[in-house]
């Protein structure tokens, strides 16, 4: 499965659909890893997952317990890890969005059979994120509610000045939207659960949160104009979101962070950043789940691409940073970029991140490493390192090393907040898993039109040639 | 105050119950007791009220590690997580009752503070102390502007003094061996004892007691060496500087002290002294220094001759790093030197000179320039550990140089004892060793950890069949005494004093003593018979006795007592200067000359007292201990310092383990290589590794007495290093010496520049000040601040800043600032709102070192303010930048977006389990703050909200100079001022507008309200340095 398909036309593009299928075909072969029980595989995954997770129900408390002082933030470090981790999770919610939309709206045929997948994580990615903001800050009983413009009756208001604040807004946004878009296209295939399972339980579970679907024309119509909307909805979210995020650097004085590239700069390393971890999973997940034929190598050549384009923007925010530091002939901007990034003690760190968001995707630009399994995982694992470490620059690097010598300081976490990283990539795990257990990974309903589409393209193609 | 029986039942019965106090509890001079019933506030806590005496305080406040967990904070911690799945779950602080005062003591209006005159002595010699106290519970600590060596300031340890007041490891119990006894039991037992010796003339009794001015105490030796003639009385202190008194009889032919003015001084040389931040006159002397050092052709110049750097040492104008075993020689050479040139006032001393020495001859001769050019207008001072003979040469020196009477002038001792080095302790310990010794009272500071090596005081002591010792903690000393009197704290006592003029002061309590101590005076009494009249009586009774009585304009004992301790002193007690002193050229020219011959070989080792815990008995307070010492910027230990040069010698780092080899003993402790240390040489900071005094000073460090012996207490050669291998783990607060550690081109935070450019107004030195400072382009319309009463700024002289330290722990005293512990520290999470950044220019063997104290600097377009998403930090109209604690929820953003870095975030709860009796210090006015809340310098908003009510209430303004901020009081230079930069004759307005003020990262647009005033170097212009 790793050389490409070479009985294939060279000219013609790879197939979207692999094989002769019907639409019982399709429904068997995308709903039996639903419908079967769980295998030996899928426990042990899950028991790995959980006991991650626990990790992370240990760090939550022993934070709120102890405070921030479990973690190894100080002065000047205030943000270390949960600001990293929380920009890193958000990053990788972006895939699934723009998937999901822009593709949808774009027309996009090969999003099909992702999106689901894409999309869940989104919104997995985005609540692993949520958990930072809020325990990050000292007093979380507080900030859980005191950043909601809420008519309270200290008649005070957030400080709408804040980009925080402008932080909860977008996400909070973004996690409904992306919530409902991910909700309302499952709804067919939940109703195609109901139809297929023998349990009574599950039929009634899964008739539940079908909502009744019948699958009437006029639910169809309807259907297809929300999906629409909200795919309108989504798209400047796709933006939106990581531009925000972006502004809680961008707006400060720090050197490293004063910068106007940021928001572009932080969605391409979004979308890169959520290619690659829809890759990282994508790839196992579709040989042991049998989509094979839905998650085709044409997929993933074209996330690949993204992958290739997006870096190189990232890449581009990079030389960038260092040009404007230059040019601005501000010590301190020249400072943090030319000495601290390359020469600090943080600089493995961000050799690190050059090399894997620079270097590692150039390798796409050839056809036999972009399509090779093995290269692209790979890859795939080392860009999400590379994202990783680009935060932690940005986050890290930056504050250690401001203005004032005195005031310098180094950083290093402590196992509270590697536990808590762990731990998020545990809860992830979890409810990632749980997602291939209970609900199909593939847009059913989606891939049945799509073949029907494709059907009447070939008949309409055919009908031409003869 | 009544010292009964009673009494001390009650406080013991305090002590033990260790109760939040609701109220005044406690008048000075009054007696009172615990009138309100005990509050209680928790079941836990309850149970605590009615268990065993002396267990509230098995596990005290804060002995549990930060990060252990205890089966309490487990429980806690599983209801967390409990809470975690059950959110929503109400929460409602317990109901909680205070009593107010039924009966109002007649001076307390409750909420408002009353200041109270006392008195403190380090060395013996008293400072006075103005202490501020809230319905009887000192809070702060403050210099009494009328006592002629305070003048209003502090020294770090002053400052420090409400800690140890209220500090939970203090000894509490009176005790003999393990049992615990009462005052009268003590008595009786004395009693009887004194009974027996007086049938020998007192010949096996002995007094061990620290250096004392105490004019009662003097009177009670007196009495009691009346009653047991034969008795003994030994002064000893680990840090006593004997040089000075011995080199006045060589000099002199007898001995005595010299007591030195800097007002006159054009040029100072320093040989070993670190004037500014040692010895009983270092805050006048700061004082006086640093109001020479405004740039002018006035400006004095000071050269300093060291070996490890001092903050006097970072203040010299031209700085020469020396063994100290070396001074003697170049002093000589300086003689000769100087001799040659005509100086022929010197005689005999002249013709000294001894050779040449591993220094600068330029320097030498450019020295001797300024000091002939200056006669009359210089001054030569000599340091603690020098040995007589340099001491005796400084003398020589100052009165070839006509300095006599004008920059120092000798009087006789005023100590009861003119020395108190290790020479009479030594007789002490061969009559101990002889089996001469039946009874022996410490009332001296530890001497089983202080004193030499070489006495094996440890083992001797055991020996003595009855040793009385008097201490405020259960130290090393406590742990081999038959007898155990804790003493009273200073804030707790009465007692008098003198200062090093010979001025008196009374010392009166503020506060009963919180754990029953008792004074020094009350245990020598007990030995003539006095011991249960308590203090407060015996110092009447001996002030009314005294025939003459000074300043006392109505003959009423009782209003001149009144107006004695109200203001202070006692007028008219000055010693005043002896007049018709000559130097002996002849004999001190014989004496000096085979003490200047002696050399040795071999690596320096040299011991020195510590600028935070000195001796080691400020090892137990946390303030101290978490202070950055003023060079190297470590907290919570000691280090061996050792140079640059030395350690690349060796293969050593900062961190690596070593171990000293001296004189056959042997010692393992941490390097520091430290810029500006002389080669070939380390240098011990004494006074840690104490084995046994509470939990926070137990442990941190090394202890350098461990090689301290008799013959060379302060320096001698022959030590020898080698590397363990193993590292250690300082806790530093400034990481980065250089103003540019990592070569950015940068400008310098902390500006410094030769005097001569300063006067040339067309310098380059005013065109670089020019660009940092005054208005800016800004976006934005910067508001008018014009319209109100009051616009607050602050102005720092770093022109005047020796880096003391006595600003942070005078604001940490006043803002109830927590400490974090070494490992806190080590993680960067300090918690001082105001810092002292220490730079270093230059090579790192001759670095110029120049201070920066930095609290929050009020930005007028503060970036913490548009950052914080709850509006928890806000500008006021007066333009402070206001910090709302109950409204942060701790995102630490404004932290992050501060290019000071001077916001301070409490990470974990530093507050929550300090003592009940350290909560009775707590600065009422200040709120305490919680867990995962940020704070920061105020300007002191407590203290302007005080002048405004005292002002509005009098229906007129504050007026400058009325209102000051901690720092600004506490700070011996005053370098620091704060007042309305709306008023243009304010002292801060003018301090703004002067040619050497700046803004500290002014190309940001931040508009600080804090200006610097940059620092003036003033180099002998035949040194100066081409740069």
């Amino acid at each position: 499965m790793a050389a490409p398909n070479l009985s294939h036309d060279p000219l013609e593009p790879l197939p979207l659909i692999e094989g002769t299928h019907t639409d019982q075909t399709i429904n068997d072969s995308l709903l039996t890893h639903v419908l079967r029980g769980a295998g030996k595989g899928w426990w042990m995954l899950f028991g790995c997952a959980l006991s991650m997770l626990g990790l992370l129900v240990i760090a939550i408390s022993w934070t709120l317990y102890k405070g921030i002082g479990a973690w190894g933030n100080n002065i000047p470090v205030g943000w270390a890890f949960g600001i990293i981790n929380f920009v890193w999770w958000i990053g990788i919610g972006h895939a699934g969005t723009l998937i999901s939309a822009i593709l949808l709206l774009f027309q996009q045929k090969w999003r099909t059979s992702i999106n689901r997948f894409a999309e869940a994580m989104t919104l997995f990615a985005v609540i692993c994120a949520l958990l930072f903001p809020l325990l990050h800050t000292g007093r979380p009983w507080f900030a859980a509610y005191w950043l909601m413009p809420y008519p309270s009756v200290q008649r005070i208001w957030p400080q709408f000045k804040s980009p925080l604040t402008w932080d909860v807004f977008a996400v909070s946004t973004y996690f409904t939207i992306s919530l409902l878009f991910w909700f309302l296209g499952l709804v067919p295939d939940l109703a195609a659960l109901r139809e297929t399972t023998k349990s009574k339980t599950k039929r009634f579970i899964y008739g539940l949160f079908a909502m009744g679907w019948r699958g009437s024309g006029r639910h169809w119509a309807e259907y297809k104009w929300a999906y629409l909307l909200l795919a309108g909805l989504s798209t400047p979210l796709v933006l939106s979101v990581h531009t925000i995020v972006s502004f809680d650097f961008a707006t400060s004085v720090i050197p490293g962070w004063h910068t106007t590239i940021f928001p572009p700069y932080f969605v391409a390393g979004a979308v890169f950043s959520g290619f690659a971890m829809v890759m990282t999973w994508m790839i196992p997940a579709r040989h042991f789940l049998g989509l094979k034929h839905v998650v085709t190598m044409k997929h993933l050549e074209n996330m690949n691409k993204i992958m290739l384009v997006t870096g190189m923007m990232v890449g581009y925010g990079y030389v960038m940073e260092h040009f404007i530091a230059w040019y601005s002939g501000n010590p301190y901007e020249m400072g943090q970029f030319f000495l601290t990034r390359w020469h600090g003690p943080m600089r493995w760190i961000f050799r690190t991140m050059v090399f894997c968001n620079i270097v590692v995707p150039q390798m796409f630009w050839s056809k036999r490493l972009r399509t090779s399994i093995p290269v692209m995982w790979v890859a795939a694992i080392l860009i999400n390192i590379g994202m990783w470490c680009e935060r932690f620059n940005i986050v890290v690097t930056s504050l250690h090393r401001d203005f004032l010598p005195s005031s310098w300081k180094d950083y290093s976490p402590t196992w509270v907040d590697l536990s808590l990283f762990i731990g998020t990539i545990g809860l992830f795990s979890t409810l990632f898993l749980l997602f291939l257990k209970f609900v199909p990974a593939v847009a059913v309903t989606e891939v049945k039109e799509l073949r029907h589409e494709l059907a009447e393209h070939d008949a309409v193609a055919g009908e031409t040639h003869a | 105050m009544s010292c009964d029986d009673n009494h001390e039942a009650r406080a013991n019965d305090r002590a033990r119950r260790s109760l939040p106090m609701v109220g005044a509890e406690n008048v000075a001079g009054a007696e009172t007791g615990l009138t309100s019933r005990p509050l209680w506030r928790s079941i836990e806590e309850r149970s605590l009220l009615g268990a065993v005496p002396g267990a509230a305080n098995e596990f005290p406040g804060g002995a549990s590690e930060m990060d252990g967990v205890s089966r309490r904070g487990f429980m806690q911690l599983l209801g967390v997580s409990t809470a975690i799945a059950t959110v929503g779950a109400a929460c409602r602080k317990p109901n909680e009752k205070i009593i107010p005062f039924v009966r109002r003591p007649e001076e307390i209006t409750p909420g408002n503070a009353l200041h109270f005159a006392t008195a403190y002595a380090l060395e013996g010699y008293t400072s006075g102390l103005l202490v501020e106290s809230h319905e009887g519970r000192p809070t702060k600590i403050e210099g009494n502007p009328a006592h002629p060596e305070t003048i209003g300031a502090t020294t770090v340890t002053e400052q420090a003094l409400i800690l140890g007041l209220y500090d939970d490891d203090r000894a509490k119990q009176l005790r003999r061996g393990g049992d615990a006894i009462g005052w009268q039991t003590f008595l009786a037992d004395v009693k009887a004892r004194g009974g027996k010796l007086t049938e020998k003339g007192g010949s096996g009794l002995r007094f061990l007691t620290g250096p004392t001015t105490s004019p009662l105490l003097a009177d009670l030796r007196r009495r009691i060496l009346e009653r047991f003639p034969q008795a003994k009385f030994v002064s000893y202190a680990a840090v006593a500087g004997d040089g000075a008194v011995e080199g006045s009889k060589m000099a002199f032919g007898r001995p005595l002290v010299p007591r030195h003015h800097l007002a006159p001084a054009a040029v100072i040389l320093s040989l070993d002294s670190d004037f500014m931040a040692d010895g009983p006159e270092q805050t006048r002397l700061s004082r006086e220094f640093s109001a020479r050092r405004e740039p002018s052709r006035d400006m004095n110049r000071l050269y300093v001759i060291e070996p490890a750097l001092t903050i006097t040492g970072g203040m010299a104008d031209h700085r020469l790093r020396l063994r100290g075993s070396d001074v003697g020689a170049l002093l000589g050479s300086l003689c000769a030197m100087l001799s040659g040139r005509g100086l022929s006032a010197l005689g005999p001393v002249g013709s000294l000179g001894h050779g040449q020495g591993s220094w600068d001859p330029k320097w030498l001769v450019a020295l001797c320039g300024d000091l002939e050019r200056n006669r009359g207008r210089s001054l030569v001072i000599a340091g603690r550990r020098q040995p007589p003979v340099v001491h005796a040469l400084a003398a020589a020196l100052n009165v070839a140089l006509g300095n006599l009477g004008s920059t120092v002038e000798y009087g006789v001792p005023i100590t009861t004892d003119a020395t108190s080095g290790a020479a009479a302790l030594g007789a002490l310990a061969e009559d101990i060793a002889a089996g001469s010794v039946d009874t022996l009272v410490v009332t001296g500071e530890n001497p089983v950890y202080a004193a030499p090596v070489d006495y094996k005081l440890a083992q001797l002591l055991k020996r003595v069949p009855n040793v009385i010792y008097h201490g405020l903690y259960e130290d090393e000393t406590a742990a081999i005494c038959n007898y155990f009197v804790p003493a009273a704290h200073v804030l707790e006592s009465w007692g008098d004093g003198r200062a090093t003029d010979g001025i008196v002061s009374i010392s009166q309590p503020l506060i009963a003593p919180l754990w029953g101590g008792r004074t020094e005076a009350e245990v020598l009494a007990a030995f003539v018979g006095d011991g249960d009249l308590g203090t407060h009586e015996l110092l009447r009774r001996y002030w009314r006795g005294m025939a003459k009585l000074p300043g006392n304009p109505v003959g009423s004992f009782d209003n001149v007592w009144e107006r004695w301790l109200a203001d202070g002193i006692v007028p008219d007690t000055g010693a005043g200067a002896e007049a018709g002193v000559a130097i002996n050229g002849q004999a001190l020219a014989q004496a000096a000359a085979p003490l200047l011959a002696r050399t040795g070989s071999g690596m320096e080792i040299a011991f020195a007292t510590d600028p935070k815990v000195f001796d080691g008995r400020f090892a137990n307070n946390a303030w101290l201990q978490e202070l950055a010492h003023p060079i190297t910027k470590l907290t919570w230990d000691n280090a061996l310092l050792i140079s640059d040069a030395t350690a690349k010698g060796l293969d050593l780092e900062t961190g690596d383990i070593v171990e000293v080899t001296y004189r056959d003993r042997t010692l393992e402790a941490p390097a520091m290589i430290v810029p500006g240390h002389v080669d070939d040489a380390i240098t011990l900071p004494l006074g840690y590794g104490r084995t046994a005094t509470g939990h926070v000073g137990r442990g941190v460090g090394f202890n350098a007495n461990a090689l301290r012996t008799s013959e060379a207490p302060w320096f001698d050669r022959g030590a020898a290093l080698s590397k363990t291998g193993k590292r250690f783990k300082f806790a530093i607060t400034q990481d980065h010496w250089t103003m540019s550690p990592d070569g950015r081109d940068s400008p310098p935070p902390a500006v410094s520049a030769p005097l001569a450019e300063v006067l040339n107004p067309g310098s380059m030195f005013h065109e670089e000040l020019e660009e940092r400072r005054g208005p800016q382009a800004v976006i934005h319309q910067p508001v008018d601040y014009s319209g109100q009463a009051y616009k607050w700024g602050m102005s720092v002289d770093l022109n005047k800043c020796t880096g003391c330290n006595a600003c942070v722990v005078a604001c940490q005293s006043e803002n109830n600032i927590a400490s974090v512990g070494k490992d806190g520290v080590g993680r960067g999470r300090e918690m001082q709102w105001i810092r002292i950044d220490r730079y270093f220019s230059g090579p790192v063997d001759e670095p110029e070192m120049i201070n920066q104290p930095l609290g929050c600097v009020h930005c007028e377009t503060a970036p913490c303010e548009y950052v914080c998403p709850v509006n928890a930090t806000v500008h006021s109209d007066e333009g402070l930048n206001e910090m709302i604690y109950n409204r942060c929820i701790g995102t630490r953003y404004c932290s992050n977006n501060c290019p000071y870095k001077v916001r301070r975030f409490n990470f974990l709860d530093y507050t929550g389990d300090i003592s009940a009796a350290r909560e009775l210090g707590m600065n009422p006015e200040v709120t305490v703050r919680s867990r995962g809340v940020m704070e920061k310098c105020t300007y002191c908003v407590q203290r302007i909200e005080r002048a405004r009510i005292a002002t509005r209430i009098e229906g007129r303004t504050i007026a400058d100079g009325e209102l000051q901020t901690a720092c600004q009081q506490g700070c011996p230079t005053q370098a620091i001022v704060f007042g309305s930069l709306n008023d243009p004759n304010s002292k801060v307005s003018q301090l703004h507008a002067d040619t050497r003020r700046y803004d500290l990262l002014h190309e940001l647009g931040t508009r600080p309200r804090t200006a610097y005033l940059a620092r003036v170097r003033n180099p002998n212009p035949e040194l100066a340095k081409v740069d």
